[in-house]
């Protein structure tokens, strides 16, 4: 028969190694000795987005913050389970923690560019790493603005201060900062949540660009958002995994009722 | 006030995408209805059984175009919540391929008075059928040229041409009439006639509610039901 459209989505259960970006196994968190996360066992796939959905508090964030380990920055933080990436635990005791976040960089809800240049806002991950050969910063600073489709409207200040740039620039920065790393996964909590619909609509685009170099997780409020943008949804709730597919089925023919009611805005 | 739709100015370059591709695809499902069509007439012109039996199943592939189609519907309304002439694209789109999978349900019940060798005993009848058959072509050809254009005008040159099928119809049933009473054998055969040519005429008819979509479509107002000499009036203005 005939196929009028092609569906670009993978099935989640049959994800080889090689698709996986990161694999979660067992996964639960406590914080302030309170559980956040239950036992989570999920696979999200490289070089596609991946959205979290649920109520604010269901632990989404904190499953996202998981992945690069960002929630050990937390007093009263405690954890079981595993988080695997490129075939090695990331929570084992050996792991570099700070390679690890080069690895997977994080924006989030606020944009937070440093005060500094434009220009030293994108490098200073770079410096940081003792890169200063100005010819290589130079082509980096240039590929990153330009994967973050911010470069046309700041290559001719790039030594302005990045605290002059517009809320929806900043965020482009902010991810641009992230892009130089050379990420292979770019969590984002939350990146749109302080701009405006256009501006939102132009990040969204953005993101789905960066799929093509690397595998993005978003955490969003924005039930919408999420189905615009995401290939592949969480539901989470109270700390559960409660449904997790592609999002074509997930928006349209949930299996649980719990993501039923809360996507048809029937909870509470 | 007329306005076109321009698929391609979307921020989001998938959304223009899924968008294209949508029309794209009714289009080729209109392609695969008016070959369908071609083919029926040639089957009964040449009583080709073989060619006939081809049609009917080929209809599965149409069919199987109307689920793909609203799926696709489904899936667009539920992740991209679209407003305005996009929603107008998707709710057109939906119709119109319910009313391009019925074509292809009325032109199998033609293509059958050849599988079950039922063609008109007389052969006034027989071209009388293939003469309002070629105007159904035309205008069917029309309709998805007007769609794929989204030209009001056009639309509204074709919604005009399914007055003569009508008036042709009706000539033909007379005929038919007449020459079923003269030659008063094999009833069952008669009847199986007069389904096709009323086939031809609803062909027609599915045609009209397609151009009075595409006026849906460019002008945002649903002519469904409404005089359309007064319609195009006021749309025109």
């Amino acid at each position: 028969m005939l196929k009028l459209f092609e569906k670009e989505t993978l099935s989640l259960d049959k994800l080889s190694d090689e698709q996986t970006a990161l694999d979660v196994r067992d996964l639960s968190v406590w914080l302030n000795n309170s559980r956040v996360l239950n036992n989570i066992n999920m696979r999200i796939p490289k070089n596609k987005i991946t959205a979290m959905i649920g109520q604010s508090g269901c632990g989404k964030s904190t499953l996202l913050s998981s992945f690069n380990r960002m929630n050990e920055l937390n007093q009263n933080y405690a954890y079981s389970g595993e988080v695997h990436m490129d075939g090695r635990n990331i929570y084992n005791k050996k792991e570099n923690v700070a390679k690890l976040r080069t690895q997977v960089g994080m924006v989030f809800q606020r944009p937070n560019p440093f005060p500094m240049s434009i220009y030293e806002n994108v490098c200073f991950g770079l410096r940081i790493q003792g890169k200063t050969e100005r010819r290589s910063l130079d082509d980096i600073v240039e590929r990153s603005l330009r994967n973050a489709a911010l470069w046309d409207e700041v290559k001719d200040r790039l030594f302005d201060s990045a605290l002059l740039l517009s809320g929806g620039q900043q965020q482009r920065l902010v991810i641009a900062r992230a892009l130089a790393l050379k990420p292979d996964v770019l969590l984002l909590d939350e990146p749109t949540s302080a701009l405006d619909p256009l501006t939102t609509l132009h990040i969204e685009e953005l993101i789905n660009q960066l799929k093509r170099t690397c595998t993005v997780v978003i955490v969003t409020h924005n039930m919408q958002q999420a189905a615009r943008v995401s290939d592949y949804s969480a539901f989470l709730h109270q700390g559960e995994l409660i449904e997790y597919s592609d999002s074509d089925s997930l928006f349209t023919m949930p299996e649980k009722k719990q993501t039923e009611d809360y996507i048809t805005g029937r909870y509470g | 006030m007329k306005r076109n739709i321009e698929l391609n100015t979307h921020i989001s370059g998938k959304f223009n995408q899924e968008l294209e591709k949508l029309t794209n695809s009714v289009l080729t499902m209109g392609g695969e209805v008016e070959q369908q069509l071609i083919n029926t007439i040639t089957a009964v012109r040449e009583n080709n059984p073989s060619l006939a039996e081809r049609v009917l199943l080929n209809d599965l592939k149409i069919n199987s175009m109307e689920v793909q189609i609203d799926d696709e519907c489904m899936r667009i309304i539920a992740k991209r919540n679209p407003t305005a002439s996009d929603l107008r694209l998707i709710m057109t789109v939906s119709r119109a391929t319910t009313d391009i999978e019925r074509i292809g349900d009325e032109i199998c019940r033609i293509a059958k008075l050849v599988t079950k060798d039922r063609l008109p005993p007389s052969d006034i009848v027989l071209s009388g059928m293939l003469m309002i058959a070629e105007k159904v072509v035309f205008m069917m050809r029309g309709t998805f040229d007007a769609f794929a254009r989204q030209d009001e005008r056009s639309a509204v040159a074709v919604y005009e041409q399914d007055n003569s099928i009508d008036k042709k119809h009706k000539e033909l049933l007379k005929q038919t009439a007449k020459e079923m009473s003269e030659q008063k054998h094999d009833m069952q055969a008669w009847f199986d006639v007069l389904w096709a040519i009323r086939s031809l005429e609803r062909i027609g008819d599915r045609c009209k509610n397609l151009c009075e979509y595409v006026l849906f479509l460019t002008y945002g107002k649903d002519v469904r039901h409404s005089s359309m000499k007064k319609t195009v009036k006021k749309l025109m203005k």
